[in-house]
């Protein structure tokens, strides 16, 4: 019998417990309370006329009492645009994978690839953290939880999502002018590819190719997406890429449907991996294809493609200089 | 050092904690840890950059170390359970099926983009506590036999179904595109959410898996005589068995459901406890929980400098040292006769 009752008074406090759990109001600020008394609570500057407020990829605003000075940037994309907009002075960390421009190597790193360290985060004393997509939303909440001003952008999706980018990183750093200015000149260098590209007759077939450590299946650049801009890229450089009709945007292609396809290019996207056009040739069943009897092998700088900053303009041109050398003397 | 296994095991804990709030990525020199902690309790002011040390001490460091804490204790005392429970050297927290069902819900929910809330948050942490909890519960509905539940049938039963949990989420993750690294790092374990939300969070169900466990110890002792002598001496086996088996399972699901699969903590802690502290299951339980919040407390110090500012998954670092360790443990033990 006393056991039974036991029981029952476990369950009950079991479901006391499951209830205490439901918040009693929004957001993710009420998780975290500092414990000791000497710790500071930001205040709140009601805003002024030179403050920046903006709403972030999270749906969170964001103000900002004026432009930002001591930043962190949490992705390579955002330190290469903070670097192109004259910004660079104003970054005092970054995480280990930012490795452009070289100014940003001198950077203290405050984590990467394996998490980050929130400590090292606080100890510089930031007044943005600059993240991206790549960051989840967990760490993007501790950060808040700690009193900082985060700020996440958004993976563009085309060009003119890029330059949308550029105009906020610019807002956020009070570098608008210069801001406007780069967007001005990729504008120009992407309009004189466009005008090249209108002209041609036909696309050439291209296969990017990610990683092929099993060359019987190899990943390749599926459709256009939010971690893929090499697939709209290609597109707009005058080529059609094979995988854009697959159903995700890294997907898994085999040795037959790539035989079937018989792209006219191959682009080495792992060429920063050892991988080179006498390595493609050399593998079981790919001297089939048209591309390696040809020589229409090429490698690629990754970086040129992948990193959503300025440098996906140099990748667009050099991919219309690969597709199309004749258009592009 | 066996007649005073509370006084060591206290200790250990202590130097723990003590390593844990002064090793971390950002260096803070001994002199100013004694200035800070005096400063505490005179309340006093603190100038820069004892300021800044004082909040990453207070503000990151020791709601850290509170989650691992319990973390380690939950995984240290059903490691004991589990071990009595199943009278096998080999069993640990996940053996029916806990961990694998907790890392499906969790992949399973990181493929969703949440809405940046206190409940899309809460999301990933919510379903690995339920996938645990379901899984337990599967796994013994298919096991009962009848009004008994043979240890052997949930031992079966957790396997096949863990089989097919991990299968599933190794699929998942395959399909995924950008939350692989992040499904990766959560199943090698870690401390993924800072802040005091999921120590307030994760508390009751510890308060009351290990509570129940604490006062089971004199039902675990008469379990290792074997379910027929058990019974003739007065226990009832089969509601022990499932009472203590949930126990356990809902620390150990709270436990995972912000750190991960954390494995070896539940595995090695109560066998060396039991090598230098003797096997009553009254004294095993307690030393296990403290000892497992210890040991973790260190292998999460390890984690957080070794790769200094970045950190290694927690999971990867018990894997590493805790193997050897017991190995040694259980060398010595053979070599002087407690085997």
């Amino acid at each position: 019998m006393s056991r039974k009752l036991t029981f029952a008074i476990l369950t009950f406090v079991l479901l006391l417990a499951a209830c205490g759990q439901v918040p009693k109001g929004g957001g993710p600020a009420r998780t975290s309370t500092p414990v000791a008394t000497s710790t500071e609570i930001p205040t709140l500057t009601p805003p002024s006329d030179t403050s920046i407020i903006l709403t972030d990829d999270l749906g969170r605003m964001v103000t900002l009492a004026s432009p930002a000075q001591r930043i962190i940037s949490l992705a390579p994309s955002n330190t290469e645009i903070l670097f192109a907009i004259g910004a660079g002075t104003q970054v005092v960390g970054r995480d280990e994978t930012s490795d452009y421009p070289e100014e940003a190597k001198h950077l203290p790193t405050v984590g990467g690839w394996s998490g980050f360290s929130s400590e090292s985060i606080v100890a510089l004393h930031p007044d943005l953290v600059l993240a991206a997509d790549t960051n989840p939303a967990e760490l993007i909440a501790s950060l808040e939880n700690l009193g900082l001003t985060v700020y996440r952008l958004p993976n563009p999706l085309t060009l003119e999502e890029l330059y949308l980018n550029l105009g906020t990183v610019g807002a956020l750093t009070g570098h608008e002018t210069d801001a406007a200015a780069l967007v001005e000149s990729l504008k120009v260098r992407v309009a004189a590819v466009d005008a090249k590209v209108a002209t041609i007759t036909e696309r050439p077939t291209v296969y990017y190719e990610l990683d092929a450590t099993d060359p019987t299946k190899p990943y390749v650049a599926g459709h256009a997406g939010p971690t893929n801009f090499v697939d709209p890229l290609i597109t707009r450089a005058g080529g059609a890429n094979i995988g854009a009709q697959l159903q995700s945007e890294w997907p898994q292609i085999s040795l037959e449907q790539l035989v079937a396809d018989n792209p006219q290019f191959i682009l080495l996207g792992d060429a920063a991996y050892g991988e080179t056009p006498e390595k493609v040739a050399a593998r079981t069943g790919w001297n089939v294809l048209t591309a390696v009897q040809t020589g229409q092998v090429y490698p690629i700088d990754y970086h040129l493609v992948s990193i959503p900053g300025p440098r996906l303009v140099d990748g667009l041109e050099t991919l219309a200089k690969l597709l199309h050398p004749d258009l592009f003397k | 050092m066996r007649h005073l296994p509370y006084l060591w095991t206290l200790l250990f804990l202590t130097l723990a904690v003590i390593f844990s709030i002064a090793i971390g990525s950002v260096f803070i020199p001994p002199a100013d840890l004694g200035r800070i902690l005096v400063g505490w309790l005179t309340g006093a002011k603190f100038p820069e950059p004892l300021k800044t040390f004082a909040f990453i001490i207070a503000s990151i460091r020791l709601p850290r170390i509170a989650l691992v804490l319990l973390t380690g204790a939950a995984l240290g005392g059903s490691g004991a359970a589990y071990q009595g429970l199943f009278r096998n050297p080999l069993a640990d927290p996940y053996l029916i099926g806990v961990a694998s069902g907790a890392g499906l819900g969790a992949v399973l929910t990181m493929s969703v983009k949440w809405p940046y809330s206190f409940w899309g948050l809460m999301a990933v942490p919510a379903a690995a506590f339920v996938g645990a909890l379901l899984t337990v519960f599967l796994v013994y509905a298919l096991a009962r036999l009848g009004k008994t539940v043979p240890t052997t049938n949930l031992i079966l039963a957790g396997v096949a179904f863990s089989s097919f949990a991990t299968a599933l989420t190794s699929f998942l993750m395959l399909r995924s595109t950008g939350e692989l690294r992040r499904a990766i790092s959560w199943l090698l374990g870690g401390a993924s959410q800072a802040g005091w939300g999921p120590v307030l969070t994760v508390l009751p169900y510890l308060a009351i898996g290990l509570g129940i466990l604490l006062l089971s110890g004199h039902a675990l002792n008469l379990l290792q005589f074997g379910d027929d002598q058990a019974q003739q001496l007065g226990l009832n086996v089969t509601r022990t068995r499932t009472l203590i088996l949930l126990a356990a399972s809902l620390a150990t699901a709270a436990a995972v459901s912000f750190s991960g699969i954390i494995g070896f903590i539940g595995l090695i802690v109560p066998h060396v406890m039991r090598l230098w502290f003797g096997a009553d299951y009254r004294r095993l339980l307690l030393l296990s929980i403290i000892g497992g919040a210890g040991v973790l407390l260190l292998a999460d110090v390890i984690a957080r400098s070794v790769m200094a500012p970045q950190e290694l998954p927690v999971g990867i670092v018990t894997a590493l040292a805790g193997a050897p360790f017991f190995l040694w443990v259980l060398r010595r033990a053979k070599n002087q006769g407690y085997w």
